[in-house]
């Protein structure tokens, strides 16, 4: 629902983004609207290894992926974590439509 | 005066070998002992980020102990039971010649009774039919299993207690049981770490931590690579390692043959972060520093160190900048290796194992390769590291050993002459 009411708001944001900028504010406890694509995961926005891992946690849940360890120094930004699903999803893909196509790939 | 504390008696299980004779001679060769993991009955492992894993091979109980108790208990005290009666057997302890009253036993466990416990709740929560809970699932999840299992086994009626310190616990019962001799609150004390937390709830819980190696699932032998520059996590490993320690006067009143002395102990927390350590290596560098004070020696003394040293990025740095911290100039002629090179990570157990290795280290005069350092890092790289065996006829070896929840452990062992 959230995720419908963000996107009303901010057009110009994919679906992606407004999901993964939810997460990060959930987590963060901030509003998202101060929290922008540029921001570093650690320097702008404090966050240690562990956080990262439980935020990412957060992500690979709500868009049901799994991101391996290799990939994780690529996420270094809020926008690289965007980039890194959507890439993931592939780029049209909403959240709801990847797991349906994940539901059908496992059968 | 201080007593004095003595090692009488080794033991380890392993995934480089049962028995510290098979141990040392792999060690010394530099054999790995991590493979691919062994799926778990009817669970596989595909999904597993990490599949690899130094497992203790083909180890059924009643090829070394009597079956009865042995076979009802986890594998971790099973692996501890093994241990410790190798390590009485070394140390020519004969219960019935001791005051039961005066032998305590001191265990470090990270985990416990994980297998039991996994299937147990897994069980419970999709039968929902308590009545259909195993009735040793209490005495075994407990994480004093162990500790109380050996008092039974042994005929040990001294202090029996547990340290559950994540990957220091260990070391922890070592020192504990260094304290506890001098506090003259028993004669002897077997002390043990154990751990076989490769259970499938466990190991995903530290691929989720992103704590392990997941690069070589290929090339098992080559993951667990401490202090080189292609190292990305620990390889979980499993095993026991248990030694005797007895007052001198203990030893000598019984003409006990006497491996090295503990001569002295730190501990302290970093106060810092659940699972990350200090960069700086500071907290570590007052740990060793500690335990070195407490065994009147100077670190110009330190021959050898047997380095924590798990294989992730951030802990083999952070440790060389403690050891460099602390050592100064001395830090270029210390000899160093790292135990986990050969078996992985064994948690509980590591410190008591790292502890045997560093014991037969003082005995023989060979140091066991640190296996993978192909790469030195100029991050946490020391001359005193080598992937051959080094000859040094060391006096002094220092150990550390470092625990999730910021918890420091080092040890300081003489040779004894």
């Amino acid at each position: 629902m959230a995720v419908r009411r963000t996107a009303v708001h901010r057009p110009q944001q994919s679906a992606v983004a407004s999901q993964v900028m939810e997460a990060l504010g959930d987590y963060l406890n901030k509003d998202q609207r101060k929290l922008g694509a540029t921001l570093s995961l650690r320097e702008d926005l404090g966050l240690d290894s562990l956080a990262i891992i439980e935020l990412l946690y957060r992500i690979e849940e709500a868009f049901d992926l799994s991101i391996p360890d290799e990939d994780l120094e690529k996420l270094q930004t809020v926008g690289d974590v965007i980039v890194y699903i959507e890439h993931t999803l592939g780029p049209k893909t909403s959240p709801a439509a990847a797991k349906l196509t994940k539901a059908k790939k496992r059968k | 005066m201080q007593r004095r504390i003595v090692i009488t008696g080794l033991g380890v299980v392993s995934p480089i070998g049962i028995g510290v004779s098979q141990f040392e001679k792999a060690a010394l060769e530099g054999r790995s002992g991590i493979t691919a993991l062994r799926p778990w009955a009817g669970f596989p492992l595909d999904a597993y980020r990490c599949q690899i894993g130094g497992q203790v091979r083909d180890f059924q109980v009643a090829q070394f102990l009597e079956a009865g108790l042995a076979e009802r208990v986890d594998r971790y005290a099973q692996f501890a039971m093994v241990a410790s009666t190798e390590a009485l057997r070394d140390a020519s302890l004969a219960m019935e010649h001791e005051e039961p009253h005066r032998v305590g036993v001191i265990v470090g466990a990270g985990m416990g009774g994980m297998m039991m416990g996994e299937r147990e709740i897994t069980k419970l929560y999709l039968s929902q039919r308590p009545e259909r809970v195993h009735p040793n699932f209490i005495p075994t999840i407990t994480l004093n299993s162990a500790s109380g299992l050996l008092a039974i086994q042994h005929g040990a009626k001294g202090p029996n207690l547990t340290i559950s310190t994540a990957c220091s616990s260990g070391a922890h019962a070592i020192g504990q049981a260094l304290a506890t001799i001098r506090a003259g609150q028993a004669d002897v004390v077997i002390a043990v770490g154990a751990d076989a937390s490769l259970t499938p709830l466990v190991f995903a819980g530290f691929c989720s931590l992103r704590a392990l190696s997941t690069k070589f699932n290929k090339t098992p032998n080559l993951a667990s690579r401490p202090f080189d520059q292609l190292r990305d996590g620990f390889v979980m490993g499993e095993g026991a390692g248990a030694l005797i320690l007895e007052s001198l006067s203990h030893a000598k009143k019984r003409r006990a043959r006497i491996y090295a002395e503990v001569a002295g102990y730190g501990a302290t927390s970093e106060s810092f972060h659940v699972v990350i350590p200090r960069e700086d290596g500071a907290d570590m560098a007052t740990t060793m520093a500690l335990a070195l004070d407490d065994a009147g020696i100077t670190p110009a003394q330190v021959d050898y160190i047997n380095a924590h040293a798990t294989s992730t990025m951030v802990g083999d740095a952070a440790e060389v900048r403690g050891i460099r911290r602390l050592l100064k100039g001395r830090a270029n002629h210390v000899v160093v290796n790292a135990t986990k090179s050969l078996i992985g990570h064994t948690l509980g157990a590591a410190g008591a194992i790292g502890a045997v290795a560093s014991v037969l280290a003082l005995q023989s005069g060979k140091i066991h390769p640190t296996i993978n350092y192909e790469h030195p890092d100029s991050d946490c790289a020391l001359p005193g590291i080598s992937a051959k065996v080094q000859e040094r006829r060391a006096k002094v070896a220092l150990l550390n050993a470092f625990g999730f929840g910021s918890n420091n452990a080092a040890l300081v062992f003489k040779k004894w002459q």
